[in-house]
């Protein structure tokens, strides 16, 4: 097996810091130039009507980019400067090259959605696209959609099977999932980059321990985009920490999800990456009622500030009893009754109305803990998220016997 | 020699045509997103004030990148389908890839240019940062910065000479030229679609004559990435020709810059696409002055329009005589005393003022012409952009048949 690639992962976290200061650095330097181009929003938690520069993911993406570029010969030097390579690794080269391709595309057409604010199709679209050339880039790299089968399915499925076509659906779901999994568990100071920050860090954290495995290329290979992606965001959260004085945009979002969905394609552990985001899995399951509209869902599902207060509480969705479907009121009754969802019931004029709380997974704690202060909610998210990197481990390096052998 | 791989560049016309038609219909239906988000303009030279899309360039840039995505795996098919080819052309696919990359980069920050209205300094910073993964890719796959020696240099230097770094500064160099020479012949309604559309029509002849050389696979590559860009440039040169619906944006300017900078370097023939630009060269060379200050450069330089009759006028830089340096003051008169420069000198109170034309070919070509109208000034330009390329192209195909033997007939 190969030698771990020592100086390479050294520059690369060196450029990684280098990476974190200009990010530190450049994000407040631009700040009249993303006001004066209307990309700002009104922080709604907030009493003040402050002007806050949006779309900031495009500032820490572009370092990323930038530090990646001139990463590409790195590990590749060995083979010119003391020609110790047997051949020169043409499939190690274009993944990265196609993984940067993926990821700078997602860059771009997040950063036009911030701008030109299109429309929710579009939001599963774009991902699809920007993850083209990571799916041709596996095509003609590997080729191979033959899975193990867990061994609960084994009887029915047999040891391997064969998905086809199916695994590059996969592959192009993941992206789409990813992006819009991070894009959902929103709406208080921090959460976004610290999510990421959080996912981005446990998979750095899984990395290291597998480099002492069979399969160490893939994880140097993904520790080349995680360190980078960790340093810029660190940057990136440190602004965006409460109180906001930048806010990330849904540039940041397609940014991450892609940058997690090519380490988990690329360096094949897309399935552990996926038990590091369960956190977002939760809030997306409780959220689909809304997302489909079988229950009505709000522009925004954000807690609420009580001004008097000063803390935050659920945010709510109010509407007629009749203009409720079957289903819908199905699971308002299930959820209600398993006690992770409020519902209020009430009358105005001939109308019967019905209010729930917005079903999103910072909704079901501000349930649970009572009105919060904002920074004190996304410090408990971002303990949840840890929790559940935790909980992770623990299914990946113990439960795992129960499905695979390892 | 490998054959020509007639079905790949099959496939590539074929979607190249139906990305034509996509961008045709999307520049319109985008038309409101554009607006919303303050991306727009006013025509300098129409007398109504309706607001019109900036940053189209956005638009056919993403079609072009999501045809090449989906042709990705196309020029290799026959080594999965069949398993024809010996071995895995990995080369081939890493610079189809790495060219990608830089391209799809530059419309990132280009439309980022677009949107935050970045500095001058940094129209220099960008390509440079784009072109970085052109330039790894190129040192990874070829890593050669040995050129041949042009004949009249040879008894200095040598037949070869090994460039070193400098052929990748000199590569660096070509996207930034190639962007912001295309970005500074500009201001009338089309001309920034219509020189990128003839100069990238102009590369695709070259490659299909030169189909039949040595370098055959360099120029199969070229078109791999012509063709899509030709169509979805007509597309939206359709939508930018007089008069303009739309505007193309810097996005556009970079995204072409790029692009032939892209297939210059990586198809080896940069030389011979940069007589393509000599328009675009004599309007930089022409610039100069302005570019560097020495003459005080306004903030726009397009021609005039006078709402009397209708018709383009050279536009002029005023200043007063004591705010000129020697060098400038040298520059205006031997411009002057070569016919390309008109100059006027008069007396305003106490200070003495000189106004000489902006130094951009549209005027020089006013001053020629007189006044015309924006439509055929604009087709006036593009007639000189194709017969350039016409010339360059037969002078070079009288030499390739000379150089081969071939009978002349």
């Amino acid at each position: 097996m190969s030698p771990i690639p020592v100086l390479p992962l050294v520059i690369n976290g060196c450029m990684s810091a280098l990476g974190s200061l200009a990010t530190l650095k450049l994000i407040p330097a631009f700040k009249d130039h993303f006001i004066s181009a209307r990309l700002y929003g009104m922080d709604l938690n907030k009493t003040n009507k402050k002007e806050v520069p949006e779309s900031q993911g495009v500032i820490s993406g572009t370092v990323f980019l930038i530090i990646m570029f001139c990463f590409i010969p790195v590990p590749f030097l060995s083979c010119f400067v003391e020609e110790q390579c047997t051949g020169f690794p043409h499939n190690e080269f274009v993944q990265l090259i196609g993984a940067l391709l993926a990821i700078c595309c997602m860059i771009f057409l997040g950063f036009a959605d911030d701008v030109l604010n299109l429309r929710w199709r579009h939001k599963l679209l774009l991902p699809t696209i920007a993850s083209l050339p990571l799916l041709m880039v596996y095509f003609t790299n590997f080729g191979n959609t033959v899975i193990v089968v867990p061994k609960p399915f084994r009887l029915l499925l047999g040891m391997h099977l064969d998905l086809g076509i199916l695994y590059y659906v996969y592959m192009g779901m993941l992206a789409v999932f990813c992006t819009n999994a991070i894009n959902i568990l929103a709406g208080i100071n921090g959460i976004e980059s610290g999510q990421a920050l959080f996912i981005s860090g446990s998979i750095i954290i899984f990395n290291l321990l597998e480099l002492g495995g069979d399969y160490r290329d893939d994880h140097i290979f993904s520790l080349y985009f995680m360190l980078p992606f960790f340093f810029t965001t660190l940057a990136l959260f440190y602004h965006n920490w409460y109180p906001s004085s930048v806010f990330v945009g849904d540039t940041f979002c397609y940014f991450a999800g892609m940058t997690f969905a090519v380490v988990g394609i690329l360096g094949h552990f897309s399935k552990t990456m996926l038990l590091f985001f369960i956190p977002q899995v939760v809030n997306f399951v409780y959220s689909l009622p809304q997302l489909f509209h079988v229950v009505p869902c709000p522009r925004h599902r954000l807690p609420r500030l009580n001004p008097d207060t000063g803390k935050l509480g659920m945010s709510w969705s109010k509407f007629k009893r009749r203009d409720l479907s079957k289903l819908g009121n199905l699971i308002l009754q299930v959820a209600e009754m398993l006690r992770v969802l409020e519902v209020k019931r009430g009358q105005e004029g001939d109308d019967e109305f019905v209010e729930c709380n917005n079903m999103t997974l910072i909704n079901l704690v501000l349930n649970i803990l009572g009105p919060t202060h904002e920074r004190d909610l996304t410090t408990i998210m971002l303990l949840i998220q840890v929790l559940g990197s935790a909980l992770a481990f623990g299914i990946r390096y113990h439960l795992v016997r129960l499905f695979y052998d390892v």
